[in-house]
């Protein structure tokens, strides 16, 4: 259940639908997933207030950025059930790999964010861009958190 | 920018460093910073359940660990600075320098993190290291959430 729960939380941080089929999230859960996600949208847009040219400009590189983003989540996902498969007899191995992984899904995220913060930066005003960053850092922490709280530290 | 938003970055800044971190602010919050600094290392080290044989080998690295997080507190300070500064009457320029030294900070956060859980699977095993970065990942999310709600979102 507590699985079930993270994978709601990481799903509606991102583009949602097909991931969501892939992990066998009941079709409820996945109607509330891409409510979560259109408000996300819907925070955006009320955040930033958009210019006409300026939402052409920026909305596909949002989609195309969470749609990466969409598929780290789900090596999170991934990893995170693997660890709570394994979360009584994990070896010291599996801990290194784990541990591995994890870096590994966090500098890729970091190589986007940066990637993609550039280029909105040059799709809209940077003041904008600046705040678009900081909207999005605070949901990261919201979700970071309530995703942290559900995963058990290691033995 | 009040004094608030100051204490308060800096002492997002202070989750990743030390007391030393609070250099822009007064020394009631100098002192609130490093009683926070203690705290963290507390709990950092109680989460851990290690043996003494391993906080012998452990703390020292810890430590250095830390001393590398002033550093990049001391970017964070700079960087809230410049934001504070330039809050008013942001122009592209200084929103775009703001916005690449923001990226830039965080991936050398995650930098430090990914160098010294190496470090530290030399001498701990690896489940506990994996133990060290959940601990660490929980109290840098809360404290950059206390810091950042107080941050005003930039003038559109």
């Amino acid at each position: 259940m507590k699985l079930l729960a993270l994978a709601l939380i990481l799903a509606a941080t991102t583009p949602f639908v097909a991931g969501a089929q892939e992990t066998g999230l009941l079709t409820d859960e996945q109607i509330l997933l891409k409510r979560v996600m259109e408000d996300k949208r819907s925070v955006y847009a009320a955040s930033l207030a958009l210019s006409d040219p300026e939402s052409r400009a920026f909305w596909p590189i949002y989609d195309e950025y969470e749609a990466k983003v969409k598929t780290l989540d789900d090596r999170f996902l991934n990893l995170v059930n693997h660890f709570a498969a394994e979360y009584d007899t994990l070896s010291d191995a599996e801990a290194a790999d784990m541990l591995k992984e994890k870096m590994d899904i966090e500098k890729e995220r970091m190589a986007l964010k940066q990637s993609y913060t550039h280029r909105i930066a040059k799709a809209i005003p940077p003041k904008k861009a600046l705040r678009y960053a900081q909207v999005e850092t605070r949901i990261e922490n919201i979700v970071r958190r309530d995703v942290y709280s559900l995963i058990p530290l290691a033995h | 920018m009040n004094k608030t938003f100051v204490a308060l970055a800096a002492l997002a800044a202070c989750a990743v460093a030390g007391p030393l971190a609070a250099q822009s602010t007064n020394a009631e919050d100098q002192a609130l910073l490093s009683q926070i600094q203690t705290d963290k290392r507390a709990i950092v080290l109680k989460g851990l359940q290690l043996t003494d044989s391993e906080s012998a080998a452990f703390i020292p690295i810890y430590d250095e660990y830390e001393a590398e997080r002033k550093q990049l507190a001391d970017r964070t300070i700079a960087l809230l600075d410049k934001f504070a500064a330039n809050y008013e009457s942001m122009t592209d320029e200084a929103a775009r320098g703001i916005l690449k030294d923001w990226v830039s900070l965080e991936d050398s956060r995650l930098e430090l993190t990914k160098k010294y859980a190496k470090r530290f699977e030399k001498v701990l095993s690896a489940s506990k290291v994996l133990r060290f970065v959940q601990i660490e990942n929980k109290l840098d999310t809360a404290v950059e959430m206390e810091a950042v709600r107080v941050i005003p979102l930039a003038k559109p």
